[in-house]
C-alpha cells in the first residue's frame, strides 16, 4: 500500500506543513491510522479522499503540537520554522495536491521532467533544451503533449480533445 | 471567441492566451501553481517506506487478542471483496508480505512496560544470504522513566562503512547549544561505543563501526559539553536486538 500510495500521502502531508521532518511523521501516522481504521472500511470508498482526510486531521495534530512548542523569542525563530506556518490548506486543496501529484506520476518520464523544469525549476524552453541536450522544439513537443496529457487527466479540457 | 482546449493545453504550458473565461483563467492558474510546488516534486526519503512498516508492523502487535493483527485484517477483508479491485482492503495482505513473519529471519519479542523502563524490541532481520541485499535489522526503541512518551523506530544496516543506524523518534525535545542528545552502542558486558550526537531526535542517521551482532543495544542518554566524553547515564531511549 506504501508503494501506492506512499508518495501521494507525503505529497499532501509536505503541502499541508511545509516541512520535510513533519510530513514523514504525519506520511507513517497515517499509514498506521488507515491501517487501524481498514477493517470499517467501506471497500466501495474511494481511498484517495479517504487517505487525503487521514493525513489532513493528523497533519493539523502536528501543526498544533508544533505551534505550542515554546522556544525563541519570535525574531530568532527562523523564517520556515514549523511554529510560524499558516494553518493547514483545506480538505479540497490537499485533495488537489494529490490529484496533481498522481496525474504528474503517470506522466512519461521524458515529458514530466520538462514539466518539472518549467514549472518548478522555472526555466525557458531554450534553457530546458539546453539542459537536456535537445532541440527546443522537441522540448516545446514534450511540453504540448504533457500539458494535454495534464489537463486532460485533471478535467481542464471541455468536449473532443484534438 | 471561444476558447480551444489548444487554447487551454498553451495556457497552462505558460503562453500569453486572452481567450479564456476568468474561471477557466483561475482554475488553470491554481494547477500552474500546484505544478510549482515542491510538494508536487519532492520525493519521500528511501527509509520511510521502512518505517511506515514497522510502525504499522508495531500497531498490530499491539492490538489485544490477534496474534497476526495484519494478516486477520488481509484475510478477512479478501474473503470478503467482490471483484478484484486495487483499491479494496486487501492491500493489507501485501503489507504482510513485506514482512518476514515466518521462518528464522525474523525474531519477534515484545515485553509491555509495567514500570516507566520498557524495552520493546521488534526485530525484521533481512539476510544477505544470496548477496543481493544489505544485511540490516531494524528495531523499536522506547522511553525510559526519564522520557516516558518517547518512542521511535531505528534501522541497522550493514555497510562498507560501517553500520549504518536511521533513528526516527518522537516525544524527545530538541536539544541546543550545550546540550545535545548522544546514542551509544552497548555490550552484554556493558561497554559502551558512542555512535553519534544530535539536536533532534525525529530523524537521525548515526554510525558505528562495530557490529550490532555484538553490540546489540541502543541507547540514547542527554548530554553536556563540558569536557566529560563518558555517557550521563540519563537515558531518554532505548532498543535492544534481540
Amino acid at each position: 500500500m506504501y508503494r501506492e500510495y506512499g508518495r501521494l500521502v507525503f505529497a499532501v502531508a509536505l503541502r499541508a506543513l511545509g516541512d520535510r521532518g513533519l510530513a514523514e511523521e504525519v506520511t507513517q501516522q497515517c499509514f498506521v491510522k488507515a491501517w487501524r481504521a481498514s477493517a470499517a472500511l467501506d471497500e466501495n470508498r474511494e481511498l484517495g479522499p479517504w487517505l487525503v482526510a487521514i493525513t489532513r486531521r493528523t497533519a493539523i495534530d502536528v501543526y498544533r503540537r508544533e505551534s505550542l512548542r515554546t522556544g525563541a523569542p519570535l525574531e530568532a525563530v527562523a523564517p520556515d520554522d514549523p511554529a510560524l506556518m499558516t494553518s493547514p490548506p483545506s480538505a479540497e486543496a490537499l485533495y488537489e495536491t494529490w490529484e496533481v501529484r498522481q496525474a504528474v506520476g503517470e506522466l512519461p518520464d521524458d515529458e514530466r521532467e520538462v514539466v518539472r523544469l518549467q514549472h518548478f525549476a522555472g526555466m525557458t524552453h531554450g534553457q530546458i533544451a539546453d539542459q537536456l541536450g535537445v532541440a527546443v522544439g522537441t522540448v516545446k513537443s514534450r511540453s504540448f503533449r504533457a500539458h494535454k496529457r495534464l489537463a486532460t487527466a485533471l478535467g481542464h479540457l471541455k468536449g473532443e480533445t484534438g | 471567441m471561444t476558447p480551444s482546449n489548444e487554447d487551454r493545453i498553451a495556457y497552462l504550458a505558460g503562453e500569453d492566451v486572452t481567450s479564456l473565461p476568468t474561471d477557466e483563467v483561475a482554475a488553470l492558474d491554481a494547477l500552474r501553481a500546484e505544478l510549482g510546488a515542491a510538494a508536487t516534486w519532492e520525493e519521500p526519503p528511501g527509509e520511510l517506506e521502512d518505517q511506515v512498516v514497522m510502525a504499522v508492523s508495531r500497531a498490530a502487535a499491539e492490538e489485544p487478542g490477534v496474534e497476526d493483527g495484519v494478516a486477520e485484517r488481509g484475510t478477512a477483508a479478501s474473503q470478503e471483496r467482490g471483484p478484484q479491485r486495487a483499491s479494496s482492503p486487501s492491500w493489507w495482505s501485501r503489507l504482510r508480505a513485506r514482512i518476514p513473519l515466518r521462518g528464522p529471519a525474523l525474531a519477534l519479542s515484545l515485553s509491555l512496560p509495567v514500570a516507566a523502563v520498557a524495552a520493546v524490541v521488534l526485530v525484521l532481520a533481512t539476510n544477505s544470504g544470496n548477496g543481493t541485499a544489505p544485511l540490516q535489522f531494524a528495531m523499536v526503541v522506547q522511553g525510559t522513566p526519564l522520557a516516558p512518551g518517547a518512542h521511535g523506530s531505528a534501522t541497522l544496516t550493514k555497510t562498507t562503512s560501517g553500520w549504518r543506524i536511521q533513528l526516527s523518534a518522537r516525544g524527545l525535545p530538541r536539544r541546543e547549544g550545550k546540550d545535545f542528545y548522544q546514542a551509544w552502542l552497548k555490550n552484554a558486558a556493558g561497554i559502551l561505543v558512542p555512535v553519534g550526537t544530535f539536536n533532534d531526535a525525529r530523524r537521525v542517521t548515526l554510525w558505528s563501526g562495530v557490529p550490532v551482532t555484538k553490540f546489540r543495544t541502543l541507547t540514547v542518554t542527554q548530554q553536556v559539553a563540558n569536557g566529560d566524553p563518558k555517557s550521563s547515564g540519563r537515558k531518554v531511549l532505548i532498543g535492544t536486538i534481540r
